[in-house]
């Protein structure tokens, strides 16, 4: 059952770019994109309980760091451009988890939040390096001898990178590390007095995370071709806390589905720019009130429902505090 | 530059500070009482200033007629979202809570871009435009204005928390739930009353900016301001709100003068960073203790 499911799943995959016109293999590039940064933010957000509303800062970081790579050396494959990009960003990710280990909470999503909207003013300031509010074009991506020109094989690029991080990732949810996270998120004074190094771990999560996204960021820039600070506002860091609200903190899966639902959202309400929010902010609200533990659980509830299929519930917060 | 200019920059420093005050003692109040942060408080700021903006228009009722209108309608919209949202969620994380009030402003910044389009509208001012001249010093008249209403309504505010039931009642409720309960309070009144008081503040605040920043659907982003500001002072402390208010109020008007004036637009984030690294716990406030 699970191996035809995958099985089924993977054929789909490859054979997308065969099934599906032009411009649904771009946006299946998207969905993959948005996928990994998704699974980026559960593991910082929802294992770890961190939230975080900054990862659009990262996935510019990410995205200008791989752009201005290729542009500066053209002969740079793309994995290690992709690399490098991941890098940065988790080294930058590095310089903000260490004293937001101090914050939790409010105070975190605040830091965060207030990240975001540094990043997009530094990218407007340097425009040396980032032309600013011109924008910066991204030249076509060389891998060995080929040049990366159809949107064809920028989809298999981002397919076969976005494979690679799931399965890392759902690698380090079911060792020692994913323990340790998960325990962090139920009780951080449980999970210290367990002799879980909080400090470490906390770090940890926001470096994987930051590199996750900044992959992606690289990704970003290579599929879309065209790079200017607005397109990495905070309505899109809001964008990716739907992704795992919607999808189901702390579940890998639910990372994947929910950045799907809300890319294709996005997509096809491109044209009510009026509504879009509206609609956006509804599901959003809906799914808390309706849907805790987002699509994953949902899902694990039907399908599964005698055994304790999904994750465990966050902890919630009674009437002492 | 000269002390006179200088005067007029901080003068309307802290006028910009009044508003940013107003706004964080509205999410202070929602705060203390629920624990939550409202991240739809500039976008409910935003609906009422634009419910008072139509009265003005259409029924052409006077200035103070139109606040009044726009007490009213955000005390209505505080009241309507707490009892049909919020208090659905009110065993949930602040995590979920802080989801639902994102989801609300989304809503709300959209309703309204669909009801009275996304342009900026003049908004009348109850203050005159001829600067006052005091010596060598210029004043304008709205940034004293804006100081003296504000701090008029903070007084009261003050006289509220302090001398009445309810204002006990809130004070006991964000000093300890349980006990308060315990003590024969009602919670949930409690919870409606702070989302009603801080929409009242928030309208107030959006009809005194309105005439300086415009009318547009994008004036609830002045919350983020009120967020620094509260961050600034200790979030959950009232003179903290105050005081981190004017504070980034007056900081956001010198930074230009001595630093690249593009940096006018990251001063309250990077203000907001430093502080939080620096002193977690704001400048008055303290880092709580959790007991275990």
């Amino acid at each position: 059952m699970r191996h035809a499911a995958l099985a089924t799943g993977a054929a789909v995959v490859v054979g997308w770019p065969w099934a599906a016109p032009r411009y649904f293999v771009f946006l299946a590039s998207l969905i993959a994109i948005n996928a990994i940064v998704a699974i980026g933010l559960n593991l910082l957000s929802g294992y770890t309980n961190q939230l975080s509303f900054g990862h659009a800062g990262f996935l510019a970081i990410g995205a200008y760091a791989a752009a201005i790579l290729t542009i500066r050396a053209p002969a740079l494959p793309v994995p290690a451009a992709l690399l490098l990009a991941g890098l940065v960003t988790a080294a930058v990710g590095l310089a903000l988890g260490v004293p937001c280990l101090r914050l939790e909470g409010l105070y975190l999503a605040m830091a965060t939040l207030a990240f975001g909207f540094v990043v997009v003013e530094a990218i407007l300031n340097l425009d040396w390096l980032t032309r600013g509010n011109d924008g910066l074009r991204v030249p076509a991506a060389r891998l060995g001898p080929w040049t990366l020109a159809t949107d064809t094989a920028r989809y298999y690029l981002v397919v076969t990178v976005a494979a690679l991080l799931i399965v890392a990732a759902v690698n380090i949810t079911r060792t020692r590390t994913g323990r340790a996270l998960l325990a962090i998120r139920e009780s951080e004074i449980a999970a210290q007095a367990s002799g879980i190094n909080l400090a470490a771990y906390k770090t940890l999560a926001f470096v994987v995370s930051a590199f996750y996204t900044g992959v992606a960021g690289g990704l970003f820039a290579l599929v879309v071709g065209f790079l200017s600070p607005d397109s990495f506002d905070v309505f899109l860091s809001v964008d990716f806390v739907a992704m795992i609200i919607v999808g189901g903190l702390g579940s890998i899966l639910g990372s994947v589905v929910g950045a799907a639902l809300i890319t294709t959202l996005n997509d096809s309400l491109a044209g009510f720019q009026n509504y879009r929010p509206l609609i956006f902010g509804a599901i959003l609200i809906a799914s808390m009130l309706f849907m805790p533990g987002g699509i994953a659980r949902a899902l694990g509830t039907i399908v599964r429902p005698a055994r304790a299929a999904a994750p465990p519930e966050p902890p919630r917060q009674g009437e002492d505090r | 530059m000269t002390w006179a200019a200088l005067v007029h920059v901080v003068i309307s420093g802290l006028a910009t500070g009044s508003i940013y005050a107003l706004m964080a003692i509205s999410l202070v109040i929602i705060y203390n009482a629920t624990r939550t942060l409202n991240f739809a408080q500039g976008e409910m700021l935003m609906v009422s200033t634009f419910v008072g903006w139509t009265a003005l228009q259409v029924l052409d009722v006077p200035l103070v007629g139109a606040l009044l209108v726009a007490v009213v309608a955000s005390a209505l919209l505080g009241f309507v979202l707490e009892r049909v949202v919020i208090r659905h969620a009110i065993s949930a994380t602040h995590f979920d809570v802080l989801i639902i009030t994102l989801g609300l402003s989304l809503m709300l910044r959209s309703a309204a871009g669909v009801a009275w389009t996304h342009d900026e509208f003049p908004f009348p001012s109850f203050f005159g435009n001829r600067p006052l001249v005091v010596g060598p010093v210029r004043v304008a008249p709205v940034s004293l204005g804006i100081i003296g209403a504000s701090l008029a309504l903070m007084l009261a505010l003050g006289a509220l928390f302090r001398w009445t039931r309810l204002g006990r009642a809130m004070r006991a409720v964000a000093q300890n739930q349980r006990a308060a309960r315990l003590m024969g309070i009602s919670v949930e009144r409690v919870y409606s009353s702070s989302w009603v008081i801080a929409s009242v503040v928030g309208a107030v605040a959006g009809v005194l900016i309105a005439p300086v920043i415009f009318l547009s659907s994008k004036m609830g982003l002045v919350a983020i301001n009120g967020f620094t500001a509260a961050v600034l002072g200790g979030f959950g402390s009232m003179p903290g709100a105050v005081l981190g208010g004017m504070l980034l109020g007056v900081l956001e008007n010198l930074a230009p003068l001595y630093l690249p004036a593009s940096i006018k637009h990251s001063v309250p984030f990077l203000t907001m960073i430093t502080i939080l690294i620096v002193r977690p716990g704001g400048v008055l406030g303290r880092v709580a203790r959790r007991k275990v």
